[in-house]
């Protein structure tokens, strides 16, 4: 008996000993983080299963109410589809756009590098509001694009452009690509530059070696940045909100109203649970695809 | 058969160089017409204008509170990139320097604020807030803020400890010198490079956000994101094109000498 409560209490004790640095540097900042970061998410999974003031047939307890509600609201159905489609052609479009440019930036000499890298954080950090107002600059009835169209005479009538999925998925690509290049060129940069060489001087053509060396060996960082984009286009609010209508919103926005204007929190809360959840298990589902498929380490 | 290689190979190489500069002609259109049209003399966005003036400059003091709204966001950004690059540093010290289970883990919890939609944040704390009693109040922003840039610092500070030379740390142990001494003269100027950049993007994320803060700002406290969208939805001139080009020109030099002086840019890739 005395040997195992010894054991018993030396066995933290040791864990102490062991990581005791580690811990002392760790503690502020998981104290922060329990505070201010897990408990207020709890509460707000919490309250997503709850009754709001204004619900029929309200109880005390616990209730699926909110996310039956969320399931069986059509425009809701309508909102969620919108928001995956919107997400999925923009993770598409950005790729698409994105890869060249990582190359190029490979391939380019020091100081283009450093003029396209500078121009892309440039992009990355001025304020989403002000790109988002640029766009509404080129898109909108009196805006370049138009007027640039009705100057070549290829339409009499201004187009439309804004208020629509189109200028949604615009605004998105926009600001999703420095987050799609700069980990595609990261992993780029990580592939041996022999290795190309080793296969052009062995008579590959260019194409060759994109298709069978380059391509495969950037996938880490084309997952990387394709997981990213769809993330931050699935919970998407702002640019929605600038260039959409409401005939447009996605799932943010739908959330964000429940909470602003309707006072609704128990329902706004289950439908922000309804995104986060979603990505997360749409990206996840996405990563197990990718390990199995190209035996990838994502 | 090797000359139709050669062809297609330049031929490839053409589109994917058309492309590349295409998404560079994407990400800067906006931009250069944001800057044309707050030279616009005319009311309403017109492209392209038909008489320069610069007094949507002039105008820029009209935006509802703009000044206050930037002072607030400057201060708050300012602190929240000071508290998560100091949370940072001991973060990174533990993560890289320490023997510690579940390092993998920790670091996937650190860094998780980022996958969480902003709005989901901001709901959160502002009901937490409410219960508290300490909604809408400045620290609160300021909390929020924190648990928005937190995870740009970690990621830098542990990508630059993780570059540095550790046997020049054990080097001056060696010959005597304290823990103090090692850390302030060895380790930290080695995490140099990442402390800037991760306070840098902090800086200019906390100072850009828009979802969190709408949900913890009412009434008097307000930030410059804020206003600056408030405006663009009520009014129709080109005053926010100038606030814009001004913005976009503050920023780009701030990026510009911080690359040039400490290779931010470097640290955010790896």
């Amino acid at each position: 008996m005395p040997l195992t409560s010894a054991s018993f209490s030396r066995s933290p004790l040791s864990f102490w000993r062991r990581y005791r640095s580690g811990i002392l540097l760790l503690t502020p900042l998981i104290v922060f983080l329990l505070c201010f970061y897990v408990i207020p998410l709890t509460n707000l999974l919490a309250q997503s299963f709850s009754f709001s003031s204004g619900d029929a047939n309200r109880h005390d307890g616990w209730t699926f109410y909110q996310y039956l509600k969320t399931y069986d609201s059509a425009r809701l159905g309508r909102v969620l589809s919108r928001t995956f489609r919107i997400s999925l052609i923009t993770v598409l479009i950005t790729l698409v756009v994105s890869y060249p440019l990582a190359l190029l930036l490979l391939r380019a000499s020091r100081r283009l590098k450093t003029a396209i890298l500078i121009l892309t954080f440039v992009s990355l950090a001025s304020s989403l509001i002000v790109r988002n107002y640029g766009w509404v600059v080129v898109l909108a009835d009196g805006g370049a694009l138009n007027s640039l169209l009705i100057g070549l005479g290829l339409i009499v009538q201004p187009i439309r452009f804004m208020y629509s999925e189109g200028a949604i998925i615009v605004g998105l690509v926009h600001f999703a690509i420095p987050f799609m290049v700069l980990p595609i060129y990261g992993s780029l940069l990580r592939i041996p530059p022999s290795m190309r060489e080793a296969a052009l001087s062995l008579g590959a053509s260019e194409w060759a070696c994109l298709r069978n060396i380059t391509l495969p060996l950037s996938l880490p960082g084309v997952f990387g940045g394709t997981m990213l984009t769809f993330a931050v286009s699935m919970s998407a609010y702002v640019t929605p909100l600038m260039l959409g209508s409401p005939s447009t919103a996605m799932i943010s926005q739908v959330a964000a109203e429940q909470l602003l204007v309707q006072l609704n929190f128990p329902w706004g809360a289950a439908i922000i649970v309804t995104l986060t959840v979603l990505t997360f298990l749409l990206v996840a589902a996405y990563a197990s695809i990718l390990r199995k498929v190209f035996r990838a380490t994502v | 058969m090797q000359q139709s290689s050669e062809y297609q190979a330049t031929g490839y190489q053409t589109i994917v160089r058309a492309i590349g500069w295409l998404t560079i002609v994407f990400l800067f259109f906006p931009v250069l017409l944001t800057i044309i049209v707050s030279f616009n003399a005319s009311f309403f966005i017109e492209f392209p204008p038909k008489a320069l003036s610069i007094d949507w400059y002039g105008n820029i003091a009209k935006i509802h509170r703009i000044g206050h709204a930037t002072l607030i966001s400057a201060l708050v950004a300012l602190a929240s990139a000071t508290v998560a690059t100091l949370f940072g540093i001991c973060a990174s010290l533990a993560l890289v320097r320490t023997e510690l289970p579940a390092k993998a883990a920790i670091t996937a919890f650190f860094v998780s604020p980022i996958t969480i939609p902003m709005v989901a944040i901001g709901i959160a704390l502002i009901q937490f807030f409410i219960l508290l009693g300490t909604a809408f109040t400045w620290y609160s922003l300021l909390i929020g803020h924190i648990v928005l840039v937190l995870a740009y610092p970690i990621r830098t500070l542990v990508a630059s400890l993780t570059l540095s030379n550790m046997s020049l740390e054990e080097a001056a142990r060696s010959l005597g010198a304290t823990r103090l001494q090692v850390f302030m003269t060895i380790t930290l100027p080695q995490m140099k490079p990442g402390l800037i950049s991760g306070f840098i993007f902090a800086f200019l994320i906390s100072f850009d956000n828009y979802p969190i803060s709408i949900f913890l700002v009412r009434g008097g406290l307000t930030t410059m994101p804020i206003e600056l969208f408030n405006y663009i939805t009520q009014n129709l001139d080109p005053t926010p094109a100038a606030f814009s080009s001004l913005y976009i020109a503050i920023v780009s030099i701030i990026i510009f000498f911080a690359e040039k002086r400490w290779r931010i840019i470097s640290y955010a890739i790896h």
